[in-house]
């Protein structure tokens, strides 16, 4: 089109793709320049946090759903891994999968009946649905020990600390890759416009034949899945779960928001805003760990992004980039069919000529 | 089979259709049939339930009680996607577009697909992509396709769905007050769309309060009056209805 021409369009792709191919050498070389285990281990938690925020951003990005509720996903994975692997005796990637297979299954009544509530009541929906579950698995103590905790066996009990984490580090890369790629077959689909129809105006998308329903309920079935498959890793890598830390709204929201700060439009969103917070919340305990500024520090930074960049970065800092290199948004008013004509002749006056898109319908 | 077949050249009527909110009565025990083939037009006054009958029949709102049917089939109470599915597309009273997506993809999103293999397919394929751009040509916005239809005109962001409704290829289409807040140069725009477009076969349900407009491309004019019709007839015939100028102007 004219507006958007091949170069320009090239550009973009040629872009696009260095900052994969930086971010992917980042990701994968971190373990090797990471001096010491501790570091290996916020790489891994800020990893655990972008599975987990993309993993939502399957309901949140593409419907506009806020679940604060995936918390009760992701404590289901790690307790039914743990649990298939100590009660069961499976062994503990087999546990993991059965585990993520059956928050999937069960996903679908879950979902089935948050779904049928919109704005701040499927909010609330989510929210319960974490507290019931605090509530189920802190009572019933014989099965899931309780708040005394529920041991889970090491995988490789041969392995070192230090390479313990080394080969969990990887492993959540590899998740994050998936949940990644899945996210990124949507968002190009059909059935992703549909979603995508869905979050800007649920009744308009279902006066133009999509099913609403079946939609959002699908991204929840596959966002519980990823979402499990993160706690089923997290159990397994952690070696130790608690109620209150698994099935918490803090926690929930804390991912919510790293969606929220990166961009829950763009593929990478969560990504960014799980390196942004996670490294920020982990350099804060270290520095102000006996106060609670690294929970000021974050509110600040969540309010400065909300003042400054509502979309999030990824949107923020693409548009200053787009606005260096490429004045490509067309301006916009009633054209004449004389000034069509002349435009389809000629090349277009790039953002013609100062006066900025005018609005002559008003 | 020949009842089946009147059925069906029938199209869209409601029986003895009713919808209260509250004390209030929008609809009530509405039996409507429209012509179909045609531009037919529902006017009324303000509060005479002709958008609550719109939401009736596109499955927005469930009726307390009454049938709607479509070519012969019920289609009373369904979801609204399978009764757009059957063929009916609509718009709405405030223009509703997809504001954080782009013109094209406005259009895009209209685009029927069944199976999964055609659900994961890239939502840009050129074939789909070419008849979105021939309906945008038409509507004369085609030059707007990458903007985020957010940033249009309240004139172009009319053009704009009524293109997306024109993409799901419904057989019949009701408009609910195309002309609303809409430039006069831009309402006989309209006009012209509809009479085309009811030349290549659209059946076409108007709701509408610019009589010109109303009188000028419609067949077909049906009064309502308190939830109900009171009168219908081709244009020359309701120009003239007693019932109607009472109903409108209180004489």
């Amino acid at each position: 089109m004219r507006s958007d021409s091949e170069p320009t369009r090239w550009r973009g792709r040629v872009a696009r793709g260095a900052a994969i191919a930086i971010g992917c050498a980042v990701i994968l070389a971190f373990p090797a320049v990471a001096d010491n285990p501790y570091m290996l281990t916020v790489g891994i938690g800020i990893l655990n946090y972008a599975v987990l925020a993309t993993a939502w951003n399957f309901v949140g990005g593409f419907t506009g759903y806020i679940s604060l509720g995936h918390a009760a996903l992701s404590g289901l994975g790690a307790y039914g891994t743990a649990l298939l692997v100590t009660c069961a005796g499976l062994p503990s990637f087999v546990a993991l999968f059965v585990a993520a297979a059956l928050v999937t299954v069960l996903a679908i009544p879950i979902g089935a009946a948050a779904l049928r509530v919109r704005g701040a009541s499927f909010v609330i929906v989510s929210i319960a649905l974490v507290l019931i579950l605090l509530l189920v698995f802190q009572s019933w103590a014989s099965l899931t020990g309780g708040s005394r905790g529920l041991v889970v066996p090491r995988p490789f009990p041969a392995l070192h600390r230090a390479e313990h984490h080394r080969v969990f580090y990887f492993l959540f890369a590899a998740l994050l890759a998936m949940a990644l790629v899945a996210w990124w077959v949507i968002d190009r689909s059909r059935f992703g416009l549909g979603l995508k129809a869905i979050r800007e105006d649920e009744d308009k998308s279902a006066a133009l034949g999509i099913a609403t329903f079946a939609g959002k309920l699908i991204a929840f079935v596959v966002s519980a899945a990823f979402t499990a498959l993160g706690g089923g890793l997290y159990a397994l890598w952690f070696g130790d779960l608690d109620p209150v830390f698994q099935f918490s709204v803090l926690t929930g929201s804390t991912v919510v928001l790293m969606a929220l700060l990166g961009g829950v439009r763009h593929l990478f969103g969560p990504l960014v805003g799980a390196v942004i917070v996670g490294a920020g919340l982990e350099y804060g305990k270290l520095e102000f760990g006996d106060t609670p500024l690294h929970l000021v520090g974050t509110g600040v930074l969540l309010g400065g992004v909300v003042m400054f960049m509502p979309e999030g970065v990824i949107p923020a800092l693409s548009g200053v980039l787009a606005r260096w290199f490429a004045p490509r948004e067309a301006s916009i008013r009633e054209v004449t069919a004389a000034v069509l004509l002349d435009s389809r002749r000629e090349p277009p006056p790039r953002s013609a000529s100062g006066e900025g898109p005018a609005e002559v319908d008003r | 089979m020949t009842g089946r077949a009147d059925a069906r050249a029938r199209g869209l009527q409601t029986t003895e259709l009713t919808k209260s909110f509250g004390g209030v009565t929008a609809v009530d025990a509405a039996t409507v049939s429209f012509q179909h083939g045609k531009v037919n037009a529902v006017i009324g006054p303000n509060g005479s339930g002709k958008t609550t009958l719109f939401n009736c029949i596109t499955g927005m709102i469930r009726p307390d009680a009454g049938r709607v049917s479509y070519r012969g089939d019920d289609i009373t109470g369904k979801p609204p996607h399978r009764i757009a599915r059957a063929g009916i597309g609509r718009s709405f009273q405030l223009c509703r577009v997809f504001a954080r997506m782009t013109v094209l993809d406005n259009l895009l999103v209209a685009v029927r697909a069944p199976g999964l293999p055609h659900q994961l397919a890239s939502a840009h394929d050129r074939d789909t992509i070419d008849r979105a751009r021939g309906w945008l040509v038409r509507m004369g916005i085609d030059h707007l396709e990458h903007a985020e239809a957010r940033n249009l005109s309240w004139g172009q962001q009319k053009l704009l769905e009524l293109a997306g409704v024109l993409m799901a290829e419904p057989d019949t289409i009701l408009l609910d007050e195309p002309a609303g807040g809409v430039n006069p140069a831009l309402i006989g725009r309209i006009g012209a769309l509809v009479q085309q477009l009811n030349a290549e076969g659209k059946t076409f349900i108007i709701v509408e309060h610019n009589m010109d407009m109303v009188m000028s491309i419609c067949d077909h004019i049906i009064v309502f009056d308190r939830g109900r019709p009171i009168a219908e007839g081709p244009p020359a015939q309701i120009r003239s209805d007693d019932r109607v100028l009472e109903a409108y102007l209180g004489v």
